[in-house]
């Protein structure tokens, strides 16, 4: 809650509008009988003027609950709406903070889901804590006070009612815990069976196998029903025990008056009122326990957002002037191991690339390519052993320089919506429509963008559907060379090329990024037979370094790899 | 109107078994409102004797008849009447409570019962999560109104027809009055939900957009993180966040607004009754003691009126959600099933040949996939599909085990159409292997055996021998008890590739259709896994369609397809010497020195 309390504060004005209307709506609830008191008496005494004006005031309180009501709506809606916009900005720009690794620790979709139906509960229950929960409290405590001062010798009926009602509450609740923790691991059976089903349709007709998979769901199903009736049961038990228990209360005060009523003749003219005040009480724990329920879910949810807002980033850059870097990478002795991981997935790499070069790096899925590239642009750093760009430690470079000095082009193209030159310019900021010409012409893109419509300004559309894997591919690499930069990773980024383009964009790299280091990593061996060298991962462990030919000769996992893609007839 | 149409024939169809819950849930809620109409004229019964035996008490005279036991009686049934509420609500909750849930499990296993009668078609054009919602959020929503609205539309019900005939019982004059302004209430209601729901449609774009936002960057951090985009990734963030901020305080107001509007209403009426009520008792032919009296009882009444109004409106949401769900459903309940003949005829393996006769196919009607593939396969030959992506060679997979049915031409085992034979023992005779091997939450072994459940451990062990992935299943701790779950799995593509094909192993299947593995294997693994593949097409007439050339470089016939039209056939010795498109697309894989 107290994740709250800073942006609430920053609407206080809002807040004390809508408190203050709060007020006027209580006020306008609480004056009304006395009105009404008024209007009878006047009644009785025939007094027209009176049961006229105090009529007008009547009409007048509705209209001033009204509006009240509306007043407090709209600042109470200001407020939720203020913070749940805040929080959430504040959120994101704390997710856009952290490192990497924190990022992989929450997965990305978990993000997501606190980004949105986390913030959108907090808002509800902002809403209605300025709606309906500043509300309860006063009417609660006014009505307990107002029926002892009543009936003072009853004060133990209330009592013994709140407590009888907290039981059947606290009995209800716990039983219903309980059936919970139940439901949700059927819920969740039931998602996965049917997910799993949806997803491998063609398996299950393939093997005939609907009527099994049928006969399964059902049982989860139906245990699933049986259990929601149970908790469904335990609901149904609430609302007659709580007008059970009022009601009874109600027949026990007017017994027990009853009994001492020809000491206290007066007791039967409190009754009425003593039993609106246990009624309002009642109404009161109600509306309570409902609010509670809803809060208890909106906690968890705000746990969680600050969970992210309390994560603190794992990785920090120094901050210094601008240097320039040139495009030697090193790496020296180093052994990484992914959080939460208890093997290393790389260990004691050691490997020095000169400015310039290109580097090839080949080895079985799972074998630690994409670990490794991805300590040079500094994702994550390494357990022990240190990489080096352009000669320094990259923690002890700048993120702006080691950004402008990397190119990084993933291995699944992640394009964003908006338009292609968008997209491009997220690689180089100001980059205008010559130097994406030049970028595009490098990575083979030119010839598909320039048929576009739009060319340069084309819309690329959400998850880029719109493009072919191969054309993605090529726009991924056309925003990687766009900067420039001194050092050019391409992870698998060329895999949906074909044979072709892909000789075409390496050519291209070579004559126009002269400078430029090339580490390129690849299933397929012809993508990088003519590296200046090639690295051989096995299992985490650089096994092998060399040219192709070389590889060949001397290096058994090379030539395995190299074995299951080697044409059948040599040199054809 | 037209959804709410449906939604009814929908409820109606699943409540229909329920119809003797039903009414005695009617006529104990119709008990228990009697019993709470009467219960408080008891109450006034009991101070009314109280007060008599006050008066006789205080009464030298009378002191001596003073008694209780008439009050103790009054006070007895006015407790027995809330027992009668309490147990007759209690009860009726409890069978509703049954039936919210035994319903729903029965849409829910209607559901999945159709899923597995649906069309593949359906599966292809409808995004996972879109169906998937529909067991989850739909269901859910369907359930959560059943759970908590049936019983407060039952009770509010009620509550509304009991209010109005007690107040006609009492004064007409004074019940019309009451009920006056009810139009206008409802009138008032109609229009702000409406233009809450206008602008929840409006935030529920905006939120989308957001999200959409959110999902896409938080996803592709990676990107933003290397190229050091954080900074702009956030300012991009502010204005879907303001732009959602407008929207939703509109959306939030209005919604907002509709409680304490039918609240003051409610006071309004209160105070036009008390107009009402005072002029009748000082102008008109009433005394003024029972006038009182009735003003009292109607400013009760009045006070009482709009509370069903205002339940009823609370669960607005749910019930519109509840109606959203039933189209959902209805929708997915509406789709065609799959053709299966009646008396079709059961295939008994392939004796001579299968053939695939001048096949046009499309996917949407208009947009031909296939423009006319022949293919013949004698018994025991394999055939390699190859070609480009979207040439059409998955489409004529998916033809052989009817998953869909061709537009003209045919397919025929042995001279006898595909769609002439009963689907299971069609489906029982082809095996496939996927690109993406589905597997099942549960152990190894039930996935070996999923094609036949009864299998023992013997064959089960000779399958992933086959496979070649016995040695590995044994290796692990559990060894054929290891867990498997789709979610989160310590196998790797390849292993899982090696299990589905154990999987298809274990039935024994005619025809073979294997659809490699693209992505995510690396060629080392690939090369298992083609040796695991050459045991299984061993003796067996086999399809296998190609990405990787190396894989079928043995088979006896190689077929090109490109744009849905065969362009080249052949082995491979004769494709390469052709020196086209196959020629072509080898250099392209293969590495020459």
């Amino acid at each position: 809650m107290k994740v709250l309390v800073p942006y609430i504060k920053k609407y206080r004005w809002d807040v004390i509008w809508s408190i203050l209307a709060i007020f006027v709506v209580a006020f306008a609830t609480l004056w009304q009988p006395h009105l009404l008191q008024v209007i009878m008496n006047a009644i009785m005494k025939n007094d027209k003027q009176t049961v006229w004006t105090n009529g007008l005031y009547l009409i007048g309180l509705a209209i001033i609950g009204i509006v009240g009501g509306i007043i407090n709506t709209i600042y109470s809606a200001r407020v939720a709406l203020g913070v749940a916009t805040d929080l959430r900005a504040d959120e994101y720009a704390k997710i856009q903070s952290l490192a990497y690794a924190d990022i992989e620790k929450f997965s990305s979709s978990n993000l997501v889901v606190r980004m949105t139906n986390d913030i959108n509960q907090v808002q509800q229950i902002v809403m209605g804590f300025f709606q309906q929960v500043t509300r309860i409290p006063i009417l609660f405590i006014g009505a307990v006070i107002l029926a002892i001062v009543t009936l003072p010798e009853l004060w133990w009926v209330i009592a013994v009612m709140m407590a009888l009602l907290l039981g059947v509450s606290l009995f209800s609740f716990s039983r219903m815990g309980k059936y919970f923790g139940r439901m949700q691991q059927l819920i969740e059976k039931v998602n996965t069976l049917a997910r799993e089903n949806l997803m491998g349709m063609r398996v299950v007709k393939s093997f005939v196998q609907g009527a099994n998979q049928t006969k399964n769901f059902a049982e989860s199903s139906d245990e699933m029903r049986d259990v929601s009736v149970k908790i469904g049961n335990l609901f149904a038990l609430l609302m007659p025990a709580f007008f059970l228990i009022a009601n009874l209360a109600i027949a026990l005060s007017i017994w027990l008056i009853g009994q001492n009523i020809t000491s206290h003749p007066s007791n039967l003219a409190a009754i009425t009122s003593f039993i609106n005040y246990l009624m309002q009480i009642l109404f009161a724990i109600i509306n309570e326990s409902f609010m509670l329920t809803f809060a208890s879910r909106a906690l968890v949810s705000l746990r969680r957002i600050h969970e992210v807002m309390a994560t603190k980033p794992s990785m920090t850059f120094v901050s210094g002037p601008h240097r320039d870097l040139d495009g030697a990478v090193e790496f020296d002795d180093v052994t990484f191991t992914y959080p939460g991981d208890d093997k290393p997935t790389i260990r004691d790499i050691g490997f020095a690339v000169k400015p310039g070069e290109m580097i090839g790096i080949v080895g079985a899925t799972g074998s630690g390519k994409t670990t490794l590239a991805q300590l040079i642009p500094r994702l994550f750093d390494p357990d022990t052993g240190i990489v080096k760009v352009g000669g320094h430690d990259v923690r002890a470079v700048t993120e702006a320089d080691l950004r402008q000095t990397v190119g990084f082009v993933l291995q699944r193209s992640t394009l964003f919506s908006g338009t292609i030159a968008e997209n491009l310019q997220q690689g180089h900021p100001n980059a205008d429509l010559a130097s994406m010409k030049w970028a595009a012409q490098i990575a083979q893109s030119a010839e598909f963008i320039e048929r576009l419509p739009h060319t340069y300004h084309a819309e690329v559309e959400e998850r880029s559907s719109n493009f072919s894997g191969g054309q993605k591919q090529r726009l991924s690499i056309t925003r990687g060379v766009i900067g420039q930069p001194k050092i050019l990773i391409l992870d698998d980024a060329t895999s949906a090329l074909d044979a072709r383009s892909e000789k075409l964009v390496q050519e291209a790299l070579a004559h126009e990024l002269k400078n430029t280091t090339t580490i390129i990593i690849a299933e397929k061996i012809s993508s990088i037979i003519k590296a200046d060298r090639i690295l051989v991962l096995d299992d985490g462990r650089l096994v092998g370094s060399g040219t192709h030919l070389e590889l060949v000769r001397h290096n058994d996992v090379y030539r395995e790899i190299y074995a299951t893609q080697k044409a059948l007839e040599e040199g054809v | 109107m037209k959804d709410l149409k449906n939604a009814g024939k929908f409820y109606a169809h699943y409540l229909r078994p329920y119809w003797l819950e039903f009414l005695i849930t009617t006529i104990l809620i119709a008990i228990s409102t009697w019993a709470i109409a009467v219960a408080p004229t008891y109450m006034g019964r009991a101070i009314e004797e109280l007060t008599v035996y006050v008066q006789q008490w205080a009464n030298p005279a009378t002191r001596a008849q003073a008694s209780f036991t008439a009050f103790n009686h009054t006070l007895a049934i006015f407790v027995l009447l809330y027992l009668i509420d309490a147990s007759s609500i209690l009860i009726s909750s409890l069978l509703l409570s049954k039936v919210s849930g035994y319903s729903t499990g029965t849409m829910r296993v209607g559901l999945f019962r159709k899923m597995q009668r649906m069309k593949v078609q359906y599966f292809d054009s409808h995004s996972d999560g879109d169906i998937l919602s529909r067991f989850t959020s739909d269901l859910d929503n369907i359930f959560n109104a059943m759970n908590q609205a049936l019983i407060e539309i039952f009770l509010s019900g009620a509550q509304f027809i009991g209010i109005i005939w007690m107040m006609f019982t009492q004064n007409a004059t004074l019940a019309w009055i009451t009920m006056a302004s009810t139009p206008v209430a409802i009138g008032l209601a109609a229009f702000v939900m409406h233009q809450a729901s206008v602008s929840v449609d409006r935030q529920q774009d905006d939120i989308g957009r957001l999200n959409g936002y959110i999902n896409e960057q938080i996803t592709g951090q990676k990107m933003l993180i290397t190229n050091g985009l954080q900074q702009e990734s956030v300012a991009g963030f502010q204005t879907y966040n303001a732009a959602v901020r407008k929207s939703n305080l509109r959306g939030q107001i209005w919604s907002g607004i509709l409680n304490p509007l039918l609240m003051g209403l409610s006071l309004l009426n209160t105070a036009i009754v008390i107009f009402a009520g005072s002029w009748l008792a000082l102008n008109g032919s009433l005394s003024q003691g029972a006038a009182l009296a009735l003003v009292v009882v109607f400013v009760n009444y009045a006070q009482q009126y709009y509370q069903p109004i205002v339940q009823l409106t609370s669960l607005f949401n749910m019930i519109q959600l509840a109606i959203t769900g039933a189209r959902r459903i209805t929708e997915v309940r509406e789709q065609p099933d799959e053709v299966d003949p009646k008396n079709g005829r059961t295939l008994d393996g392939l004796k001579h040949e299968l053939v695939i006769d001048n096949v046009h196919f499309s996917y949407v009607p208009g947009k031909e996939i296939l423009h006319g593939v022949t293919i013949h396969v004698e018994k025991g030959e394999m055939v390699a599909l190859v070609g480009p992506t979207g040439s059409g060679k998955t489409t004529v997979m998916n033809l052989m085990n009817r998953f869909y049915d061709v537009d003209s031409g045919s397919i025929t085992f042995d001279g006898v159409d595909v769609r002439d034979f009963k689907l299971a023992s069609l489906r029982q005779n082809v095996g496939i292997v996927l690109q993406d091997p589905q597997l099942f939450s549960g152990t190894i072994r039930d996935n070996i055996r999923f094609g036949d459940p009864e299998a023992d451990q013997n064959r089960v062990e000779a399958a992933a021998k086959q496979a070649n992935i016995h040695d590995f299943i044994m290796s692990l701790p559990d060894g054929y008890d290891t867990f498997v779950s789709d979610e989160q799995s310590v196998f790797s593509a390849g292993q899982k590739q090696l299990m589905s094909i154990a999987r298809t192993i274990l039935t024994d299947p005619r025809l073979l259709i294997l659809d490699e593995a693209t992505s995510n294997v690396d060629t080392v693994t690939e090369a298992k896994i083609q040796a695991a593949m050459d045991n299984v097409i061993q003796g067996r007439t086999s399809f296998v369609i190609a990405h990787r050339l190396k894989t079928i470089l043995n088979a006896d016939k190689i077929v090109v397809l490109r744009d849905g039209k065969i362009i080249e056939e052949g082995n491979h010795e004769q494709l390469l010497a052709q020196n086209g498109f196959y020629a072509e697309l080898y250099h392209n894989q293969m590495v020459f020195e």
